[in-house]
């Protein structure tokens, strides 16, 4: 590897991930319009499958947001009487073990995540693996494709009303 | 002389269970929590799955119903077997995945194998039991009783008097409509499972599921967000929809009412598709029921409605409820594919997704009220829940079935006088 290249890749490697973290920062403080500003414009899926290697297609997954179907999620938490979000959850997540690989023009970027949640009395965590398809914009990136797969996605698992 | 363990105080279910007024130790208490386990899901017949879940040999899923596990396995002469989902030996677990596919079952933990229909056909050493020990004997146990209706598999664990008909009684109208939407009249179960924890009492999802007051102010932030999701037309007290009680617990809530009154489009069910855009299915429909059979199918949509105690015909899902403790329960969630509507399927998948489960834009603001509900209720006073909206202006027709208007009370009423007649008779039984 040149240096210039070993330069380039760790810039953008950092880039990347100043990019995740004002995404989780965003969602852990509810900034609804500015998370969904994140995304690209159209084309976009938000994916919480309910099983490693789900089929999309056949098996119902916790979420699968189109564009119009994301701006729905945003636009009812954004009336303020989504009741399993007023009030809001308490929420802060730690990112980390994140790799990347280019492919073409996106950048593909899997990390792991620990959340935790307190609602009322409850501290409940969430853990999980994470795949965003990122494009390169002017400022930054934006999000074409996400995918959560819980680590629990296969067993029963507590309201999901806050963004992951 | 009684020592205080041994008296256990009787609880009695005709006082804390009224005519317009439920007790809240109902949703609270232990005690009464086991006995439900014990008269409802134990003593009564319990949905455990659907046949489509396991379509071929090998086929298994497990479930739970009461305190019960148990497994529901297709053996290879086609037929669903239910079994205790514990080894005859020395008790181990037998299938440990909710769902899954085996030629044979083999215990972990010493080996002992059975077929899918339960007979043991293997064990290490079997020379060293004694001369009368038998493998005839030593088979997987089946439940006392199962019997289906339309591929619904119920259960009876202990042997009551009802047969699953009886039992159903005029809820298989439900079962029917739901199946009469597709041109085959089965619908496939593939979709897997959606499970949800809900912190409240499994009953109190029972009551919410036929709850036609709620909708605007549970909901309105969907509705505010997506109106798509807003199927029914008026939700005013002046509303056509009518709460039914259909008898022995099952209740629903008639939104063919509405649809009817809202003039002859076709699926408002699903959110007022174009029939142009689902042209496999409505030629499919047209081809099975004749156009105007058809055309009356395709208006009136799926039911919505609730199955003494724990399957729920919801519209295009199917939810089960499954309860764990007086303050917890499980809410499984399936998207309903017809056979031969894959255009339709598809897009109920994403409707499912949209409104349903943990994540759902319905459902985990219902879970949310649930839970405060059941904060709510661990307050000792005022002591009783009020459930009389409506009360004595039901319409009851000939066959028993009582009408009553789309905000009344009348269904979860229907569903607690079953309950009633259920946990008392036991003890009276006994007596
Ligand atoms: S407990 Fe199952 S083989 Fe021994
Ligand atoms: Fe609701």
């Amino acid at each position: 590897m040149t240096t210039a290249t070993l330069e380039r890749t760790t810039l953008s490697a950092a880039a990347v991930e100043q990019f995740l973290y004002l995404e989780a920062r965003l969602q852990d403080e509810h900034r609804y319009d500015e998370w969904e500003a994140l995304w690209a414009s159209e084309d976009t899926l938000y994916w919480v499958p309910r099983r490693q290697d789900a089929d999309p297609a056949r098996e119902v997954s916790y979420i699968y947001d189109n564009r119009a179907r994301l701006a729905s999620r945003i636009r009812q938490l954004n009336t303020g009487v989504r009741h399993s979000q007023a009030p809001q959850s308490g929420l802060r997540r730690l990112i980390s073990n994140i790799e990347i690989s280019e492919n073409g023009a996106d950048v593909e970027v899997q990390s792991n995540f620990i959340l935790i949640e307190s609602r009322r009395a409850n501290l409940t965590t969430w853990a999980g693996r994470t795949t965003h398809v990122l494009v390169p914009a002017e400022d930054g990136f934006r999000i074409k494709r996400k995918t959560v797969v819980l680590v629990n996605c296969a067993e029963a698992i507590d309201n999901l009303a806050f963004l992951v | 002389m009684a020592t205080a363990l041994e008296i256990q105080p009787m609880i009695d279910y005709r006082h804390l269970v009224q005519d317009g007024r439920l007790h809240g130790s109902l949703y609270t208490s232990p005690q009464i929590f086991a006995d439900e386990m014990e008269q409802i899901f134990h003593r009564g017949w319990s949905f455990v799955a659907h046949d489509s879940e396991i379509p071929n040999a090998g086929d298994f899923v497990v479930r739970r119903v009461g305190t019960q596990s148990l497994i529901a396995i297709r053996s290879k002469d086609g037929e669903v077997h239910v079994f205790y989902n514990r080894c005859p030996h020395r008790g181990a677990t037998l299938c440990q995945t909710s769902s899954g596919h085996r030629s044979r079952i083999t215990c972990p933990y010493h080996a002992w194998t059975f077929a899918l229909d339960g007979r043991l056909i293997g064990l290490p050493d079997e020379a060293a039991y004694p001369a009368d020990f038998s493998k005839a004997d030593a088979g997987l146990t089946p439940v006392a009783r199962m019997d289906t209706y339309g591929g619904f598999i119920f259960v009876n664990l202990i042997p009551n008097e009802l047969t699953l008909r009886e039992h159903l009684g005029h809820a298989t109208e439900l079962i029917d409509a739901l199946l009469g939407l597709s041109p085959t009249g089965r619908i496939q179960l593939s979709a897997g499972w959606m499970k949800h924890k809900m912190r409240s009492n499994w009953k109190m999802i029972v009551e919410n599921q036929v709850d036609g007051y709620h909708a605007p102010m549970v909901h309105g932030s969907l509705i505010a967000a997506n109106r798509t999701f807003a199927t029914v037309r008026d939700r005013k007290p002046t509303s056509p929809t009518r709460v039914r009680d259909f008898g022995m617990g099952h209740s629903d809530i008639d939104h063919a009412s509405d649809y009817r009154a809202a003039g002859d489009r076709l699926f408002r069910w699903t959110g007022g598709i174009d029939p142009e855009r689902l042209p496999v299915y409505v030629k499919a429909m047209n081809d099975a029921y004749g156009p105007e059979d058809a055309r009356r199918r395709l208006i009136e949509g799926p039911p919505h409605s609730m199955l003494f105690p724990n399957l729920s015909l919801a519209e295009m899902n199917i939810m089960v409820i499954e309860p764990v403790s007086p303050q917890h329960s499980i809410q499984y969630t399936i998207p309903v594919f017809l056979e031969g509507a894959d255009d339709l399927n598809a897009r109920t998948l994403r409707r499912c997704e949209g409104a349903m489960g943990p994540a759902g834009m319905l459902i985990a603001d219902d879970a949310e009220i649930g839970e405060l509900t059941q904060m709510g209720v661990a307050n000792l006073e005022p002591e009783w829940i009020l459930l009389s909206r409506g009360m004595g202006k039901e319409e009851v027709l000939a066959n028993g079935v009582k009408l009553a208007g789309l905000m009344d009370e009348t269904s979860q009423r229907g569903f607690w006088s079953h309950y009633r007649e259920v946990m008392a008779a036991s003890q009276e039984v006994s007596q």
